[in-house]
């Protein structure tokens, strides 16, 4: 039985064929496995992973559960919800854990409103105390941490891009076809128009130079997109040039936008705020330019640059040009 | 038709960033609650957003009446805001929030909205900007049995149906629903209007409509909080930074040679 297990649930499957951040999320799972002494359990909704048997070996997951079904593939909200629902109701998970995706953000909380569960996004760590488990999240945009207290059988949703998942050695793992009552799962929200951006993202990229309001107005957002070209990565951007309407949304970068983990992150004319840094404290190299030699972004940064953004990236262009 | 809006009063996000940003945040002796008594308290932006929301419908000539909610501490001067940018009614819940927890505010809004004879859409902000949850639309969707779509950039009416474009990290997608429903509103949609200053005055003599957990059959029990705030502190940020100097020229090419030097180009 896997009664009382540590559960990581994922559904629909990304651009490699796993689920969105599926490494990462069972790299955290291991973790409050290990922390809170549980086994580990991954229950996929929808088609199976051909790695996921591999995978789940190399994560310590004690059982992989697997529910296939019509409305799992590719699952809505409504049918995951329905299916964790009936699955909860049948194995009492001690603690469920998501990636939050932006579907995850959707279906974590509506799971644990129908089972009267606590739930909390943005986890960073858990440990247990007493009967009790003590959830440490991110709040006010990352300026500050909070310590939730929750009892047993909760939802958590961990922000897992901003791990680096380690995969340890073990048996693949067979899995257990497990099935799930969809019969009242209907589909409420219709797709009529997908989203179609099928380029590079900046979840994926490696190399990622982000403008802010530094650089002084929307037309200076080309010397970014250059640099980023020359030196093959993508540009981002802060969420006040955002809602400036300099650029589109989808390259913003930050609690609210995206959560990246580049090798190398190259801030231009961004202070530095809390909200954006949970979108890119996880990169391995973090470069930041900026006029004011007190902006945050400096604390976060391996190299600065303290200077008029405007003189410094056409030098830059070059000079990655030129490599 | 009905439209409700649910607003939360927060610490001015940029305020309390600035303070960050400056060292200066500080835990008061609760271990729990931000000190700085002089970071204002306004409605949460998004929120703010998801009443302009509103206002697009009913700038589009959609005709409903707009009631905006909202239950914590003194909620009164937020809901005038509300009143002054165009909301018929205003219903203020007070209650103190360190009693209660995420599901006792959805469980709230829900049983408000449900003894008011219900609405045809319920707008939320996206999250709000001081705890980042986001959980409380989810929570009054599932109360009401309603389907939630989150994270809008745009609402558009169409006889009982929505259409509504949402912000994925793969581009916009358009989605339908039909009424009644949850909408979650992000900061895409654009700034909200100021509301004028005569609509200003008239709002200071709005009354909000005042009801408790006890006009709402609501007892200890359904309020019973799962989630309690313990600690918050504020994180350390390990700086090791390494300014390059010179000029433009120079500091180029060492960056670049410093990358890569360290492997990282």
């Amino acid at each position: 039985m896997s009664e009382n297990a540590i559960v990581v649930c994922t559904w629909s499957t990304g651009r490699d064929g796993l689920p969105e951040g599926a490494e990462e999320i069972l790299h955290i799972g291991r973790g409050v496995a290990g922390a809170l002494g549980k086994d580990l359990t991954w229950l996929v909704l929808g088609p199976l992973p051909q790695a996921a048997g591999e995978l789940a070996g190399k994560y310590g997951v004690a059982q992989l559960h697997h529910a296939e079904d019509p409305k799992l593939d590719p699952a809505g909200s409504d049918a995951c919800v329905e299916a964790i629902a009936a699955y909860w109701n049948e194995h009492s998970p001690a603690t469920l854990i998501v990636h939050q995706t932006g579907e995850a953000r959707v279906v974590a909380p509506r799971v644990a409103g129908r089972l009267g569960k606590a739930v909390v996004m943005n986890s960073i760590s858990v440990e247990a105390v007493d009967s009790n488990y003590q959830v440490t999240a991110s709040a006010y945009g990352g300026d500050t941490r909070v310590i939730y207290e929750v009892g047993g059988g909760s939802v958590l949703a961990f922000i897992a891009n901003a791990v680096v998942p380690e995969p340890g050695e073990g048996p693949a793992l067979t899995p257990e076809a497990i099935s799930l009552d969809l019969s009242n799962a209907e589909e409420r929200v219709q797709v009529v128009q997908e989203a179609s951006f099928d380029g590079p993202r900046l979840d994926d990229a490696e190399i990622i130079v982000s403008g802010g309001r530094g650089l002084g107005s929307a037309d200076n957002y080309k010397l970014i997109e250059e640099l980023a070209a020359a030196l093959g990565g993508l540009p981002g951007a802060s969420r006040p040039i955002v809602d400036e309407g300099w650029v589109d949304s989808s390259r913003q970068v930050g609690l609210t936008g995206r959560i990246t983990r580049p090798n190398l992150y190259i801030a231009v004319g961004i202070s530095g705020a809390s909200q954006h840094m949970a979108g890119c404290s996880a990169a391995g190299t973090i470069v930041a330019i900026n006029r004011d030699a007190d902006a945050a972004i400096f604390q976060y940064a391996r190299y600065g640059i303290q200077g008029d953004a405007l003189e410094i990236l056409p030098e830059l262009i070059r000079a990655a040009s030129s490599r | 038709m009905k439209i409700t809006v649910c607003v939360k009063e927060v610490m001015d996000p940029d305020a309390v960033n600035n303070y960050a940003v400056a060292g200066r945040l500080e835990i008061g002796p609760d271990g729990k609650t931000l000190t700085q008594t002089a970071i204002p308290k306004l409605m949460n932006g998004f929120d703010e957003q998801a009443i302009e929301a509103a206002l697009q419908l009913r700038d589009a000539g959609a005709d409903f009446t707009l009631t905006v909610v909202s239950a914590g501490p003194e909620p009164d001067k937020m809901l005038k805001h509300a009143a002054a940018l165009g909301a018929q009614e205003i219903v203020s819940i007070p209650v103190d929030p360190a009693q209660i927890d995420h599901h006792a505010v959805a469980t709230l809004l829900a049983a408000q909205i449900e003894n008011s004879g219900g609405a045809d859409l319920i707008l939320c902000g996206r999250q709000a900007s001081d705890d980042d949850q986001g959980v409380v639309p989810a929570l009054i969707a599932e109360r009401l049995g309603m389907p939630v779509v989150t994270v809008a950039r745009a609402v558009e009416l169409h006889g009982e149906k929505l259409r509504i474009t949402r912000v994925t990290p793969e581009g916009d997608e358009v989605v339908e629903v039909a009424c009644p429903a949850v909408v979650t509103i992000s900061n895409e949609i654009g700034d909200p209007r100021y509301p004028t200053a005569s609509a200003k005055v008239k709002a200071r003599r709005v009354k909000p409509t005042v009801t408790s957990p006890a006009d709402l059959n609501l007892g200890e029990a359904e309020l019973q909080p799962r989630v309690m705030l313990t600690r918050q502190f504020v994180p350390e940020v390990q700086g090791n930074c390494e300014f390059l100097q010179g000029e433009p020229a120079e500091v180029a090419n060492e960056l670049i040679q410093r990358l890569e030097a360290d492997s990282v180009l």
